[in-house]
Order: C-alpha cells, then structure tokens, then sequence
C-alpha cells in the first residue's frame, strides 16, 4: 500500500530528498501496476462459446415451401427417427438423406422437413438435425399450428 | 537563544488516492463479472462441426428445470420475441443469439424458444460440446 502523506520540510539535505523521492517512486508504481491490472481484467471479459449456428427460414417461406415441393420428411419422436414416416436407425439417416438429395444442385431440391413430437429430447433433435447437414440437407422446421376453436 | 522551527507543510496524499481510487474501481468491476451470471443448471448437447464465436451479447438459456432466461434474467416464452427484439434492436451490430439448451429439454419448449428468435429476426446459435467419436 502506499505511504502516507508527503510531508516536505525545510532543511533536509540530500538524505531527505532522497528518501522522499523514493517513496514517491514506490507509490507511482503502485499506481502503474494497479493500472496494468485494471486493463487486464477489463480485456478478460469475453469468454470463447463453442457450438453450431441454425438457419432458420421464416414461417411464411417454411410453410410455401410444404405447400410447393415433395420434400423429404423427417420425424422425430423421443425414442425413433422416421424418414418418410418409415422408422430408421440414426445411423442410417445420413445416409438415406444423401441418397435422396444426391445430385441436387436447386436448394428448394435439397430441404428437409423436421418435424418434432413434443417429447423430443434436444440432444436427440441436434443430432439429428447435425447427419442432416451433413448430408447436405436444409433444414425446415415444421412447427404445430395454433388454431382457433370456437366452443359453443 | 532562538531556535529555528522547522516549518511543516503537508500536502494531501495525491498517488495513494489515486492508487486507492484504482483498487475501489477493481473491486467493484470484478464483484460486478461475478454477479453478472448467475449459475443456471443446464448440460450442454453434443454436436457436430462446432464453432467458436465471441461478441454475442444475447443468450437465452433454458436450465434443467424447464425454466427459460434471457441474459440471466427468467422470461416467459410468450414474452421471448419481444424481449428479444427489443436486445437486437439495442445492439444492431451483431444479431447472434445464443441458445444455451439443457440436453434433456424437451421439443414443445425448444421449439417454441427457437421459433420466437427467428420471429424477433435473431439468428440463432446452439451452444454444443463437441461430439465425441
């Protein structure tokens, strides 16, 4: 910590000023470090986030696109993935997408619709959603509608 | 016989003020990072192709009791998109939202969260570990 206060007096000497001039030093570096320090933690402030980004397309494209093209569908629920409403393996999704998108050069060609049971566990969609973009899928999300019910 | 007094002069401690005022300003930025997050209970997923992004100021978690934040704070998915929107609108710079989604979280949730970002035009980022093979 620093010293105190600076006290200058009359008729020191050359000991004197010395002494005060080395105390003045020590708290200047006191200061500077405290500077450094400052500066380190205010630069230390963002921390590195690791994952995968998800393109989403918005809700009136998503739902033109069901309307307009056959496009393959997947469906998962909390223990099975169906691939055109057949049960498949997890292993074998890759695979079957890429054989159905294969050669396909028009986006609107190579969308995937993924449709989610409301017990869908988020690991099992991630992976999921992952072989699909592997695969070279784009994927669609097909959400359930709110619909109006009138009670008599 | 006169004797010469020294004459005194005390001046205010300038360095060791500033030295103190520097050590209150760490104090509080450090006690203000700690609080900043408050430690929401949530497993990240594994994922493939993962990547490292920084600067993304907006992040809505959703923790292993179902419960939904938005940077720290609980939120009602109802409320999601507008709160969102309201963030991206503050910071037009960067329209990354992250998604910190306990693994076990279930669809009718995630997918209403991930449906709200896209409404409030965020673009979406899932906070994964990477997939052991």
């Amino acid at each position: 910590m620093a010293a105190g206060a600076a006290i200058a007096g009359g008729g020191g000497g050359r000991r004197g000023s010395a002494t005060q001039t080395v105390g003045v030093l020590n708290m200047l570096t006191d200061l500077a470090f405290n500077l450094l320090i400052f500066f380190v933690v205010l630069a230390s402030n963002e921390p590195e986030t690791r994952g995968r980004p998800q393109q989403l397309p918005a809700s009136k494209e998503s739902k033109e696109t069901e309307k307009k093209s056959d496009s393959t569908q997947i469906t998962i629920s909390r223990t099975t993935v169906k691939f055109n409403d057949t049960e498949v393996p997890i292993e074998e999704l890759k695979s079957k997408v890429a054989g159905v998108i294969a050669g396909k050069s028009d986006p609107a060609e190579r969308i995937v619709i993924v449709k989610n049971e409301g017990d869908t566990p988020y690991k099992t969609w991630i992976r999921v959603v992952g072989l699909i973009e592997q695969a070279g899928g784009i994927i669609t999300l097909q959400l359930d509608e709110e619909k109006e019910v009138t009670v008599p | 016989m006169g004797l010469k007094r020294r004459k005194l002069e005390v001046q205010p401690p300038y360095v060791s003020m500033a030295d103190i005022a520097f050590n209150l300003v760490l104090f509080f930025l450090i006690l203000a990072k700690v609080q900043e997050e408050k430690p929401i209970p949530w497993e990240p997923a594994e994922g493939s192709n993962v990547v490292t992004i920084t600067n993304a100021k907006i992040v809505v978690a959703v923790g292993q009791d179902g419960k939904i934040y938005l940077n720290g704070t609980e939120i009602g998915v109802g409320d999601l998109a507008a709160s969102v929107g309201v963030k991206l609108a503050e910071n037009p710079s960067s329209k990354v939202v992250l998604l910190k989604i306990h693994k076990e979280t279930q669809a009718a949730i995630f997918n209403k969260i991930m449906e709200a970002v896209s409404e409030a035009g965020g673009d979406v980022f899932h906070v994964l570990n990477e997939e052991k093979s």
